[in-house]
């Protein structure tokens, strides 16, 4: 009985898992710069719902045991796992010991698209690492920790409640936010039932709107003078709490990205802060994600929208992290490649360009933990029609998407207004990719990261001379070049002793002196007294190079150890 | 039999009573059992709960004293052991518990228990305390968390040691042609630093008693631990600073201690007892003054949508008068002259629970002594120990031989750690019950809401004008003005609640009514359609509810 059943499911589960795994390469032919055959088979038109991103990270860990490790950041709020995908060459060099690229998504609700890019990146690197020469190389010599969602709990609220593409921008922890010791209790109503947040409008002879003729779906005010038909009554809702407000308590009520213990300042100052830097677990997770990964030397963060690539300061003269002039030169050098990348974003620095935060994540990576980081503001309407004059979205959405983002203008009754109508566009329009522009931006997004991790320190020892001295002892000298542009130590990394300088070990004999050459042609050196052994090497620049010497009795295979927390752990035998 | 069990306890309990009424520095396991002493004796008036264990296993005590709904209530916070080297903190924080228990069964007190809820914090730095009673005594802030003080990658290397075996640390001096130190000529027990511009050369190098161990030039920088509870507050904050921790609000008990204060809406004031002061000297709000203080603006050149980010700089212009009536209440009280030397601290704890927490925020070390200005601190130290028979403060220098300075002269002594902040035991029982009187006095001034001048006028045909004053007859504001916008304070509202035939013609059913200064009234009109009792409630939090209900005929 349990025999007959078990042989056909057998059958059925190894003809399912073939069909999943290869996809029959004759009937593909491969576009330039994408995986034509992938392990893991998805599309780019879509956005993953919280278990849909699990799924797929599992898949992916799945089909790519030699580059792929999940592991679990910490816990959401209501208890759903924050992960991340760790992505690097297992075979060589163990990945903590490569320089790091961090990215997360979604740290804002309703900026979903941010996780899907994430993905993308993730998926991406692992299925052209066996093809593609340049992200086979990348990944041998770094390592990407993925967190695609950094706030599970929202990312589902906003795809299953109601909500508009506007909310929620916070977490779901409750938040009074009228200050009356209810909690979350005036909320958006979905007064249609049609699972979105849009707009409430009533006719109103003395109403400032009137339907636009182009297109009679949007409302456009009326000029001084002109009589007006309708009047705008904000988004879906009634007074929950009766006490003469609409929605002016509604889920969370916080911001995700105000809460990071660097340049922090309370709710008084910046809204959306919480009680204190980390009030929210999930922040707290990625706290402890960034301090139990100190090889992250480069970071991104997903956000949307407006096309923008964002860089510190954050505030104005107000912070402790310091941008040197070598920092100046990585943070644009990237930046404005990324405009190159990502058509239609520009380079922006957050406190002069767009406005003053306080406790955002952003301060947290590169004040607290030295390493070099952008936002990106993921969608701009310019990407509509390629163009920056015609960013008409009814247009867009007419011609483009068929009118499949818009909910008709339709009548209801209100509580307290009486009659009205409800409609607007959908909550997946407006901040969030239709979905055949997803895949292209999400290239270019990915493109932008892997150039980034591509910049990270690439440490080599070019050379280890070996010498003889009178006495039988031995002069070694090791050079350590840097070939990349992000050096070992940020400026703030270097200031406040934030990671160890980087240790130059030298192997075999005894050490009887060690000393950084700080001049080779004219062969001036900085002895250093304790532990010659081991030399600590404060920083190695950007395209830079450092000499090492040490004065050495007995041994004859030398070797030279380097270990930089953030430029990786290289090694060489002389001769 | 009971007679018996009844006589053995008052036997007992006046063998203990010496005991309180003499009163030392606690260690922790006394404070401990000083703690649990009042919730058995007084289980009807407070409750003694552990909010975290710190890294040392040590627990954050909290006291709440008071009466029915504590947590809707005026509450006040007072709290001890701002930072560890400060005993005398955690004896007032905890005297002033054993206290008002004590009198819980007069008048004054029972009502006063009635109205007010207390928060008392015995220790908030129960790691570093009990330095003061372990084998070397120094004065150590930081709790037990291991920490890289010097941010050298090495963790804890370099603690201290007690070179001539009097368990304190003091100091130590190395005679060097080249020193850095002279002997003050006022006190030559005193060493100075020399002074090139007066053509003096130092003969000492100075330092901490101990030993260099990881051989860095620096004596004693890295011992023990730890972060200070305060310096690891958010306000002004110091990213990398001594002490500071990993960010603001790192370790288990600031935020416990945060958690617990952030969800009780009701405190209106918090007492610390630190080195912070502003009773002896109020917090000023710039001249010239205008409603509302000074708001500084930051990063005022942001372009988009969002509000910008106004930070405050300075207390705020009503705030700064009940800072000084009731700094002059504890001068009064107390009986205290002028005021400590002022201490800055980044991240300190009665700052932030001005600017932060936004609460009416008072503190003091209650214990100093004078200093001219033309002296150190430690030259007023000891011309104030003589004069008031303080002895035993000063080792006086003793040759030692020291393993890092071969060859050299070197000796230890100096002031004692802990004298000159904390007193010695036998005044605490003064000090104790003067900071009782004027913790009581300043309770009294809570804010109190009452209805007054309620009319009720009839406006024909069953329709009633109904008007109430809303008034708060206490001294403070229903809510310090820094906190009136903040999100961690509830906004008092005014609800009517008509009859079932009653209607509401004019006037909102629920409405918020504004922060309310000491003696200040809000006036409320509805009109309303029927007879019949009407409802009003008032209040939040922190000021308490009010209820009554008027007919209308």
């Amino acid at each position: 009985m349990t025999r007959r059943i078990a042989i056909p499911i057998l059958f059925l589960a190894i003809s399912l898992s073939f069909q999943a795994r290869a996809q029959n390469a004759e009937l593909f032919f491969k576009a330039a710069g994408s995986p034509s055959n992938p392990k893991v088979s998805t599309s780019w038109n879509k956005y993953f719902t919280y278990e849909g991103i699990m799924d797929f990270c599992r898949k992916l860990a799945k089909e790519h045991p030699d580059l792929v490790t999940l592991e679990t950041a910490g816990k959401s709020y209501k208890g759903r796992d924050i992960i991340a995908i760790v992505i690097s060459e297992k075979k060589g060099q163990s990945p903590d010991k490569k320089p790091g690229f961090y990215i997360d998504g979604n740290i804002h609700s309703n900026e979903i698209q941010g996780s899907d890019m994430a993905l993308y990146t993730a998926w991406y690197l692992c299925e052209m690492y066996k093809t593609n020469s340049f992200i086979n190389q990348l990944l041998k010599d770094k390592v990407f920790y993925i967190l695609p969602t950094i706030n599970p709990d929202a990312r589902q609220y906003f795809m299953d409640e109601p909500n508009s593409t506007h909310s929620p921008r916070s977490g779901l922890v409750p938040f009074d936010n009228d200050r009356d010791g209810l909690y979350d209790e005036d909320g958006y109503d979905d007064l249609n039932n049609d699972g979105v947040i849009s707009m409430m409008r009533r006719k109103n002879p003395d109403g400032k709107y009137i339907t636009d003729p182009k297109d009679p779906r949007r409302m456009i005010m009326v000029k001084p003078g002109e009589k007006g038909e309708y009047e705008l009554l904000g988004l879906e809702g009634i007074d929950n709490d009766n006490d003469g407000l609409i929605n002016e308590d509604g889920i969370g009520g916080y911001d995700p990205n105000r809460d990071f213990g660097f340049n922090w300042e309370p709710n008084i100052v910046q809204w959306g802060a919480g009680k204190y830097p980390f009030s929210f677990p999930e922040n707290q997770a990625v706290r402890d994600f960034s301090l139990k990964h100190r090889n992250i030397a480069g970071a991104q963060s997903f956000h949307n929208a407006g096309g923008m690539i964002l860089r510190g300061p954050s505030a104005k003269d107000t912070g402790t992290e310091v941008f040197t002039r070598a920092d100046e030169m990585v943070i644009n050098t990237i930046g404005k490649k990324g405009e190159k990348i990502i058509p239609g974003y520009s380079l922006l620095t957050i406190w002069k360009d767009l406005y003053p935060v306080y406790g955002g994540e952003l301060d947290w990576w590169y004040g607290a933990i030295g390493s070099y980081i952008f936002s990106n503001e993921l969608w701009t309407q310019r990407l509509m029609f390629n163009d920056t004059s015609n960013v008409d979205e009814y247009e867009f959405e007419r011609l483009l998407l068929f009118e499949d983002a818009f909910i008709p203008w339709k009548e209801a009754d209100h509580p307290v207004y009486g009659k009205i109508e409800i409609g607007g566009f959908d909550k997946n329009f407006g901040r969030i990719h239709p979905g055949f522009l997803l895949e292209s931006d999400a290239h270019r997004n990915a493109a932008f990261c892997i150039y980034n991790a591509w910049t990270m320190p690439k440490l080599e020892i070019s050379s280890i001379n070996v010498r003889d001295l009178p006495g039988g002892l031995k002069e070694v000298t090791a050079t350590i070049a840097n070939t990349q542009l992000m050096p070992t130590h940020s400026g703030t990394n270097l200031k406040y002793k934030i990671d160890p300088p980087d240790y130059v070990y030298l192997d075999g004999g005894k050490v009887i002196a060690g000393m950084i050459v700080t001049d080779i042609d004219r062969n001036i050196t900085v002895e250093q007294k304790k532990n010659p052994q081991r030399i600590e090497v404060s920083n190695i620049e950007g395209y830079g190079r450092v000499h090492v010497r040490w004065i050495v009795k007995g041994g004859s295979r030398y070797g030279v150890r380097v270990e930089s927390v953030k430029g990786g752990h290289v090694s060489r035998q002389a001769g | 039999m009971r007679l018996k069990t009844a006589f053995v306890f008052i036997i007992l309990w006046l063998a203990i009573l010496p005991l309180f009424s003499q009163y030392k520095y606690s260690d922790f396991s006394t404070l401990t059992r000083r703690i649990n002493v009042l919730k058995d004796k007084y289980p009807r008036l407070c409750t003694v709960k552990s909010l975290v264990k710190t890294a040392g296993g040590r627990e954050i005590w909290v006291l709440t004293a008071g009466t029915g709904n504590m947590d809707e209530k005026p509450g006040i916070v007072i709290c001890g052991g701002i930072e560890g080297n400060h005993l005398l903190g955690q004896e007032i924080a905890m005297g002033f518990a054993e206290k008002l228990l004590e009198n819980s069964s007069s008048q004054e007190i029972r009502n006063l228990l009635e109205k007010v809820t207390f928060y008392v914090f015995p220790n908030l730095s129960p790691d570093a305390a009990q330095q003061y009673f372990s084998d070397i005594r120094y004065e150590r802030v930081a709790n037990a968390r291991p920490c890289d003080d010097d941010r050298d990658f090495l963790i804890d290397e370099d603690p201290f040691e007690d070179l001539n075996n009097d368990g304190l640390i003091t100091l130590m001096r190395i005679y060097d042609p080249a020193g850095t130190h002279i002997e003050n000529v006022r006190d030559n027990r005193l060493m100075v630093p020399a002074d090139l511009s007066r053509g003096e050369k130092g003969k000492y190098l100075v330092y901490s008693e101990g030993i260099d161990n990881d051989d860095d030039g620096l004596f004693n920088e890295d011992g023990e631990g730890g972060v200070n509870f305060n310096n690891n507050l958010t306000w002004k904050y110091e990213h990398f600073g001594k002490n500071a921790g990993l960010h603001p609000v790192s370790e288990p008990e600031t935020k416990a201690v945060l958690d617990f204060l952030f969800d009780r809406f009701n405190v209106f004031a918090v007492f610390a007892f630190g080195p912070q002061d502003n009773l002896g000297q109020p917090m000023k709000s710039p001249e010239p003054k205008s409603a509302g203080g000074e708001k500084g603006q930051d990063g005022d050149e942001g372009r988009w949508f969002m509000p910008r980010p106004v930070s405050l700089k300075s207390v705020l212009k009503s705030d700064e008068l009940i800072n000084i009536m009731v700094s002059d209440k504890y001068h009064e009280i107390t009986g205290a002259k002028g005021a400590p030397v002022a201490a800055a601290a980044p991240g300190n704890f009665m700052e932030w629970a001005y600017y932060h927490y936004g609460r009416y925020s008072f503190s003091t070390p209650g214990w100093w002594f004078p200093i001219e200005k033309s002296e150190t601190r430690e030259e007023a130290f000891l011309k104030f120990a003589e004069k008031t028979g303080m002895n035993d403060v000063f080792v006086p220098w003793s040759e030692i031989s020291h393993p890092g300075f071969p060859g050299k002269k070197v000796e230890v002594g100096g002031i004692k750690p802990f004298v000159m902040i904390n007193p010695p035991a036998d005044t605490l029982g003064d000090l104790i019950e003067a900071h009782y009187r004027f913790l009581v006095a300043a309770s009294l001034m809570h804010p109190e809401l009452e209805f007054l001048d309620i009319k009720t006028e009839n406006a024909g045909d069953n329709i009633f004008r109904l008007t109430v004053k809303v008034h708060n007859k206490g001294l403070f504001a229903t809510c310090a003005e820094v906190g009136d916008e903040s999100i961690w304070t509830r906004i008092m509202r005014i609800v009517i609640t008509p009859a079932r035939n009653q209607t509401i013609i004019s006037g909102l059913k629920t409405q918020r009514i504004k922060r309310l200064q000491g003696n200040e009234t809000a006036e409320f009109t509805w009109l309303i359609s029927g007879k019949g009792s009407t409802g009003i409630s008032a209040g939040a939090a922190n000021t308490g509810f009010i209820s009554t209900s008027i007919d209308l005929k």
